[in-house]
């Protein structure tokens, strides 16, 4: 009795259902058909790639294929994954100068007094923004005038092309880290190295991060440079060796298919494992504010 | 007291003025720096700054890419720049590069990453997931990976002909720039969404509730609210994907080679053409400036528009 009295007497509390928001409204059905049509234009083209790659007889056309490996075997030939290896040589020596080189410029200009330092940014951001292919005529004339057409001096040139942005990039990174740091250490008698191996990198490895997959993505990716540059077929990366295969006469679509899979696993690979610091790079990226 | 100079802090002070010769409590160059800026300086002055200058300086030569004007080609004035003036696929071209890297670039990637971005914040979890992902993969794909899908795709017998019901048309002979300009909007849209999903986290929840609670409906609330405060997103974003999109020429000249019948000869494939397939070095360098042109062009008048953004609320409010 007493209890009942006791309840009786508690105030009203708010009810504690959850407030019912209309599941369905309109802009959530356009939403959702939209993405899915939208999905759709993305899908489709990729699923040739995938369903031609296991087939015993692909076309151009996308059919439920005749389930083989044999079409991975052949573009795991040696003569195929010779173009592989080239494409990795050209992408790590690409990625090492631009990053290496990126980095210690960043550094500087982040934290050194550099007279004209604001011209010069502008520059190197200019710099970012010119069209690549225009220096494919000079830069074959100066290396076959001193007979560098080999596949070392274009992984640099490769280099070269994404060294701007990894400058903005990795100088983003830099102008984050607060100053402190570095004055503390300088203070307890830190030298120049220690701070940055100590300091300094472990704290920007997100944005060195992205600016190496950067590099290493345009340079994995790049086809005209490395064909106008390496005079030697056996040195030519994976996109060359796949302009082959699309334009000799008998042309084997499962082996294309299974061939750029393979070709594009990688990079694919990279971005997934990466795309949280790549993105938070992208996206703060100075460059393209 | 008198004489101060005899103080040994201010003896300190006064030898290390004179050793510098400045301020203490002014930023000065450290000579580290130089070591510091060396490696990217010297790649980029002699491997980038260098040679856009000597292409120039090709652009005004009779360079062949074989035979004797290979070596002993010489300056010749303004008659590569006659040449290209009466050169009719030249004009084509540039409108063409206009359609490719404004059009399907700076237009059609913007537009689609936006409605995407958009889509995706009243989308299902798993609507979501699937396509973000797809778009990404799209991304991150190489050129040449994207040039084959594109090509099957769209190839007598290729899904979009099927699909559409012409199973026997050959798209991308019949509208290669089309195709071209979808393939490189298909290729750059998941950046731009990845841009457009961080930008629109960052507009204010409070803004929203507050035009939720003054009645504006879903539409007002986008053009009058999100879409302006988007607007600078929406400028960097065309500004990078015209950037990207001139990058992207390796997709057209994989997938038709600027044909067919220069139906997508854009100027950097038309630029590789000259040089490497019509052997004329020196004309390809020339079309190659032409195109360093159009792009500070186009880089100019963005930033332009930006600004003219940042300066009209203050002409207003004087």
């Amino acid at each position: 009795m007493s209890t009942y009295a006791f309840q009786h007497l508690t105030p009203q509390l708010p009810s504690t259902e959850p407030i019912r928001v209309k599941r369905w409204s309109l802009t959530k059905v356009i939403s959702n058909t939209t993405l899915l049509v939208i999905g759709a234009f993305f899908l489709l083209p990729m699923l040739w790639l995938f369903a031609a790659s296991v087939d015993t007889s692909a076309s151009w056309q996308l059919r439920v294929p005749d389930f083989t490996t044999r079409n991975y075997l052949l573009a795991l030939q040696p003569d195929y994954t010779r173009a592989l290896v080239n494409s990795l040589i050209l992408s790590l020596i690409a990625t090492v100068v631009a990053t290496v080189a990126a980095f210690l410029a960043a550094y500087s200009f982040s934290r050194q007094h550099i007279p004209w330092k604001g011209p010069i940014l502008l520059t190197i951001l200019f710099l970012s923004g010119v069209p690549i292919s225009i220096l494919i005529v000079p830069i074959y004339k100066m290396f076959s005038y001193v007979g560098w057409l080999s596949i070392f001096p274009t992984a640099v040139i490769l280099g070269v092309t994404a060294l701007p942005f990894e400058i903005y990039l990795i100088k983003n990174a830099v102008d984050a880290i607060p100053l402190d740091l570095e004055e503390a250490a300088h203070i307890e008698k830190a030298s120049t190295w220690k701070i940055l191996s100590r300091i300094v990198i472990p704290l920007t490895m997100p944005g060195i991060a992205s600016a190496a997959i950067f590099g290493f993505v345009n340079a994995w990716g790049s086809f005209l440079i490395p064909l106008v540059l390496i005079s030697r077929a056996a040195e030519q990366p994976g996109p060359v060796r796949m302009y082959g295969f699309m334009n000799s006469v008998a042309i084997n679509y499962g082996a294309v298919a299974a061939f750029s899979i393979l070709y594009s696993l990688p990079v694919v690979i990279l971005y997934l494992l990466m795309s949280r610091s790549f993105r938070a790079g992208f996206v703060l990226g100075g460059a393209v504010r | 007291m008198v004489e101060l100079a005899n103080d040994p802090v201010a003896k300190t002070l006064g030898a290390l003025v004179a050793e510098n010769g400045a301020r203490l409590d002014k930023p000065r160059f450290s000579p580290s720096s130089l070591l510091l800026l060396f490696p990217a300086a010297a790649l980029l002055i002699g491997l980038f700054i260098y040679p856009v200058g000597y292409s120039v300086y090709l652009g005004f030569t009779n360079l062949q890419l074989i035979g004797p004007n290979s070596i002993h080609f010489r300056f010749t004035g303004l008659q590569n720049v006659y040449f290209l003036l009466s050169d009719h696929v030249f004009y084509r071209s540039i409108w063409l590069t206009l359609v490719f890297v404004v059009g399907s670039g700076a237009v059609g990637t913007t537009i689609l990453g936006l409605v995407i971005a958009l889509a995706l914040q009243s989308a299902l979890t798993s609507v979501r997931m699937v396509v973000t992902s797809l778009a990404i993969v799209a991304w991150t794909l190489p050129p040449a990976a994207i040039a084959i899908i594109w090509y099957a795709a769209t190839t007598q017998g290729g899904i979009f002909p099927v699909l559409f019901g012409y199973p026997h048309a050959d798209v991308l002979y019949d509208h290669a720039m089309l195709v071209v300009s979808l393939a490189n909007t298909w290729s750059l849209a998941g950046l731009a969404t990845i841009i457009f999903s961080a930008a629109l986290r960052n507009v204010p929840q409070e803004m929203l509730e507050a035009a939720k609670l003054e009645d504006a409906n879903a539409y007002q609330r986008l053009t009058r609210l999100v879409l302006p405060i988007l607007k600078p997103t929406i400028l960097t974003s065309a500004l990078l994907m015209t950037l990207l999109s001139f990058g992207n020429f390796t997709l057209i000249y994989l997938m038709t080679q600027g044909g067919p019948g220069g139906d997508s000869n854009i100027l950097p494939v038309y630029s590789y053409l000259q040089g490497f397939t019509f052997k004329k070095l020196g004309y390809a360098a020339l079309l190659g400036d032409v195109i360093v042109l159009i792009s500070g062009v186009l880089g100019i008048a963005y930033v332009w528009l930006a600004q003219a953004r940042r300066r009209a609320p203050k002409s207003n409010s004087v």
